[in-house]
């Protein structure tokens, strides 16, 4: 056997054979041109061919057939534009003729003159059908001979190209040196200590650095046209638009990107800015403000490079509380030391002086069981608050802010993973009259938002006292520059004021990953309350925890979205679950909101029934959301919803999802127009899909098939599940992207997800779909069946909903 | 039991999340890449598509390629027309019988008949 071995490795494969399970059957194999490396049209145990799995996950998209293949050695192109990406390219065959050639879908396929010159152009089909190429290019190999190739399984598929991406030459071999496979240590649910908690959630925090890392430094861009602008303080402003990245990363106010001339008609020159202005449903335009606009080439427009540069700051501050969590007894208390890490602690209640009344001022009267949650949160040293969707939870965690202030003194800490969410509840909290500093990045200090005037880089500006401060600030702003003496006394003075700032607030409010700022380091908070908590990964919410936190109120809901993970091996090994989450499941009950104040009460039963055993209770009646003067063919008149049975067109399978989409997108257009018309805005309403493909489609789907002036459309907010999360629209329409009888439903069969995008509407949501499909998973039968039970799950053209009659399909077990 | 009986067919499909986020991956690349096109129109070339009467008139119908002898019956031959730079090139492959292309072919020619 021995030397049986000896022999196979002996004998070298020819340079065409599959570098993953080395079949080297000339018809059976394509040339990758990017990378120059040959796979298989034969899928193995995946579900897709080899040759698809490598394009898809190298993002690499251009390939040429073997010599001695069917069609001898072809570079796959459009026979008219010469495009050669194969994801757009297919073919047409004549009318009449055994003649076929090669065209992209968008626009050689789509011109009218083809008809005139006997091509058959209804029968434009993708060259990847079923997710392999088609057979007439690239052979499939037989069964037998993929049972006798390397059975590679799509982990090591993965494990590859990610090995492929620091070394071209690694081989499959290389997948077995120890190191490489190691999948990191799983999360636990309790922890013998601190420097254990490190141990395992250090090396998560530094994978998901890493991907991060890769991911921005690999988005390099070349011939970047800009346009130049001078900002309202000086700086110059530089506008470009970026060919569109592969959608797995945006674009954030704040980022920091480095532009750089490569041109002949100046010297070299680079420049890092931050980015001020990103692309929006107006203009695809992205704006960097120059830290340093001196030597720019503002009068060249050309040949500039834009890099992405990333940072480790998060990261540094997350691996940094880890580290302070485990080795210094006073970053939390021995109480909350003890809770976090899962061991048997008694709860204890705080002796304290309740309040008679639990309002704050200037904010609404609080409900039942918010009051009961305020006096929950103020007598225990942690406590989980879950707030179900519309159940007033940032009201509530402003009033629980505004009774810790009152007991307790200040300051509080007040964090959420999101600006967007620190930024809604300061606003709350600043009505209360307390005074508030909402501490922002130094790199988003240009970013205007509704709290601004509460930033204290701007408080800083109207401090009255700080004449001196005033005077070099006002310098600064004018000529751009101090003088080094100047500039020193201009930042000592500075930090005195921040402090003096910081050191008088009530309430300091910042994101999670804002709380490691140096300038917190030196102050202590006792009492910290961190909204959205169920978005944020563990040492996220860690940053502001070990402030020395005596008191710790996390506000969230573990039956919605959790954090967003990048790297999968992180997520895989338990990054993304929340510390609200883990908490829940050691056993510390979450104290629930239960009055819903968003959705009609016909919207809330589903949800209710299924994500919160029944008990959100409706604070609003049918009346105070029923849509006036709306004329909608809703098919029961009191139930403001439907599921749109939607049977995509089962002919063209496999890969092309984006044509089954198409009788999705154009339903969903169908509604949208139709609420238009009788006198709905496009603000109210909002388009729900699971996929950012969809999502594109649909925005263009709009704007150029839409049956309205394309303008009416601009303002209907598309977009996936995860970026409504924590915000309403009047209604809801929904596509599910439904997919093919092979393939699971993806994202759609996470429950908090659903859950998000069901609970999102005010007035009226509509779910388009296929429910042959989507009922084989339990938790869409269950959907499918309530809609059923309705009355509400109907078919045919809107003008004439009549009730479905589909049978469901039997749902698989319930997984996980 | 004979041999061939014994052993499995082929390889068998394994479910794992690897290969659900690979058929994500492959939706997501097909729409993005079809919007991308959509979004920044590209011209169509100015090239000449039409059907070549060379081809026209060597042109079998589906009977008579039902003729050929019985080996060869299960395939049907096509040209691909492909461009290399400005010269024309004719690349002739053979299709199932039962492939989506071939059913095409007979399906026009039946209507054509019937007209
Ligand atoms: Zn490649
Ligand atoms: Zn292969
Ligand atoms: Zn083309």
């Amino acid at each position: 056997e021995e030397e049986d071995e000896e022999y196979f490795n002996s004998k070298e494969l020819p340079n065409y054979a599959c570098k993953y399970c080395g079949i080297h059957e000339p018809n059976c194999v394509v040339m990758c041109n990017c990378c120059k490396k040959w796979f298989c049209n034969g899928r193995g145990n995946t579900s897709g061919s080899h040759i698809i799995n490598h394009l898809v996950r190298a993002k690499h998209k251009e390939v040429t057939l073997h010599k001695d293949g069917p069609l001898g050695e072809t570079i796959l192109e459009c026979y008219s534009c010469g495009v050669r990406n194969v994801f757009v390219l297919g073919f047409i065959p004549a009318k009449a003729d055994s003649v076929v050639v090669l065209l992209c879908r968008q626009p050689c396929a789509a011109q009218n003159s083809l008809k005139d010159m006997n091509w058959d152009q209804d029968q434009w089909k993708p060259l990847i059908t079923d997710r392999c190429f088609l057979t007439w290019l690239v052979k499939i190999p037989s069964e037998q001979e993929q049972l006798r190739a390397r059975q590679i399984s799509a982990q090591q598929i993965n494990k590859l190209e990610e090995l492929w991406k620091d070394n071209v030459d690694a081989t499959f071999q290389d997948l077995e040196r120890p190191g490489v496979d190691e999948e990191p240590q799983q999360v636990l649910l309790r922890y013998e200590d601190g420097y254990q908690y490190q141990n395992i959630f250090g090396p998560l925090v530094k994978l998901e650095a890493d991907y991060d890392k890769r991911l921005k430094e690999s988005q390099t861009q070349e011939n970047i046209e800009v346009r130049w602008d001078v900002g309202l303080n000086k700086k110059t402003i530089a506008y470009f638009t970026l060919a569109k990245t592969d959608g797995d990363m945006k674009l954030m106010h704040g980022d920091e990107l480095r532009l750089r001339y490569v041109g002949e008609m100046h010297k070299s020159w680079a420049g890092v800015g931050h980015v001020i202005k990103v692309p929006d449903n107006y203009g695809e335009d992205i704006g960097i403000e120059l830290k340093n606009g001196n030597g720019a080439p503002t009068d060249c427009n050309s040949n500039f490079v834009v890099d992405f540069i990333w940072k480790s700051t998060s990261f540094d501050r997350m691996q940094l509380a880890l580290r302070k969590f485990a080795v210094d007894d006073t970053s939390v208390s021995a109480y909350i030391y003890h809770r976090l890490l899962g061991h048997e602690v008694e709860e204890v209640l705080f002796r304290c002086h309740l309040p008679k009344h639990f309002s704050a001022p200037n904010l609404p009267d609080l409900n039942r069981s918010q009051v009961y949650a305020v006096k929950h949160a103020l007598q225990r040293p942690l406590s989980l608050i879950q707030g179900p969707p519309g159940t007033g939870k940032t009201v509530t965690s402003a009033t629980i802010v505004y009774q810790l202030v009152k007991q307790n003194g200040g300051p509080v800490l007040v964090c959420a993973p999101s600006n967007t969410a620190v930024d809604q509840l300061t606003e709350k909290i600043h009505k209360t009259n307390l005074k508030v500093v909402r501490l922002c990045a130094k790199s988003r200090e240009a970013i205007d938002s509704p709290v601004s005037f509460l930033a204290l880089h701007n408080q800083i500006r109207k401090m009255e006292a700080n004449t001196e401060l005033q005077k070099l600030q006002q310098l600064k702003d004018e000529t751009g520059e101090l003088s080094s003496v100047d500039e020193k006394r201009y930042r000592m003075l500075k930090k005195l004021a921040e402090k003096e700032l910081l050191e008088a607030a009530d309430v300091i409010c910042c994101t999670c990953v804002g709380a490691g700022d140096p300038r917190l380091v030196r102050l202590k908070f006792h009492s910290i309350l961190i909204d959205e908590s169920m978005q944020a990964t563990e040492p996220e919410c860690m940053v502001p925890v070990v402030l020395g936190v005596k008191q710790l109120i996390l506000v969230g809901d573990h039956c919605q979205l959790g954090p967003v993970v990048m790297c999968k091996k992180a997520a895989r090994a338990g990054l993304s679950q929340s510390l609200f989450e883990r908490l829940v499941v050691l056993g510390i009950r979450p104290f629930r909101l239960e009055v819903q104040y968003r959705m009609h009460p016909e919207l809330s039963r589903f949800p209710s029934n299924f994500f919160y055993e029944g008990s959100l209770q409706n604070g609003v009646c049918a009346d105070e959301r029923k849509l006036n003067k709306i004329d909608f063919p809703w098919p029961i008149s009191d139930r403001p919803m439907f599921f749109h049975v939607t049977q995509g067109q089962e002919e063209i399978a496999g890969s092309g999802t984006s044509y089954l989409n198409r009788t999705e997108a154009a339903n969903v257009e169908k509604i949208a127009t139709r609420f238009l018309r009788s006198g709905v805005k496009p603000e109210q309403i909002g388009v729900i899909t699971p996929y950012e493909g969809q999502r594109a489609y649909l925005v263009q789907y709009m704007q150029y098939q839409g049956s309205l002036h394309s303008k009416n459309y601009q303002e209907i907010e598309i977009a996936s599940v995860d970026a409504f999360q924590g915000r309403e629209k009047d209604i809801i329409i929904m596509s599910c992207v439904r997919s093919n009888e092979h393939q699971g439903i993806g994202f759609l069969n996470d429950p908090r997800r659903l859950n998000v995008a069901l609970t999102r509407a005010k007035y009226g949501i509509i779910i388009v779909g296929n429910p042959k499909v989507l009922s084989k998973q339990p938790l869409w039968n269950h959907l499918l069946s309530f809609y059923k039970e309705q009355k509400v799950l109907v078919e045919g053209p809107l003008t004439n909903l009549k009730e479905s009659l589909i049978q469901f399909a039997k749902p698989k077990k319930l997984t996980n | 039991v004979s041999e061939s009986l014994a052993i499995p067919s082929g390889p068998r499909k394994v479910e794992c999340p690897e290969d659900e986020d690979f058929r994500n991956a492959l939706d997501k690349m097909v729409s993005e890449n079809i919007q991308e096109r959509m979004r920044e129109p590209v011209k169509a070339g100015n090239v000449d598509i039409s059907v070549p009467v060379v081809l026209k008139s060597n042109k079998k119908t589906y009977e008579q390629l039902q003729d050929t002898p019985e080996t060869e019956r299960n395939k049907i031959g096509f040209v691909l027309m492909v461009r290399k730079g400005n010269k024309l090139q004719y690349k002739n492959f053979e299709a199932d019988i039962n492939s989506e292309l071939a059913q095409n072919l007979r399906d026009q020619e039946l209507a054509q008949k019937e007209e």
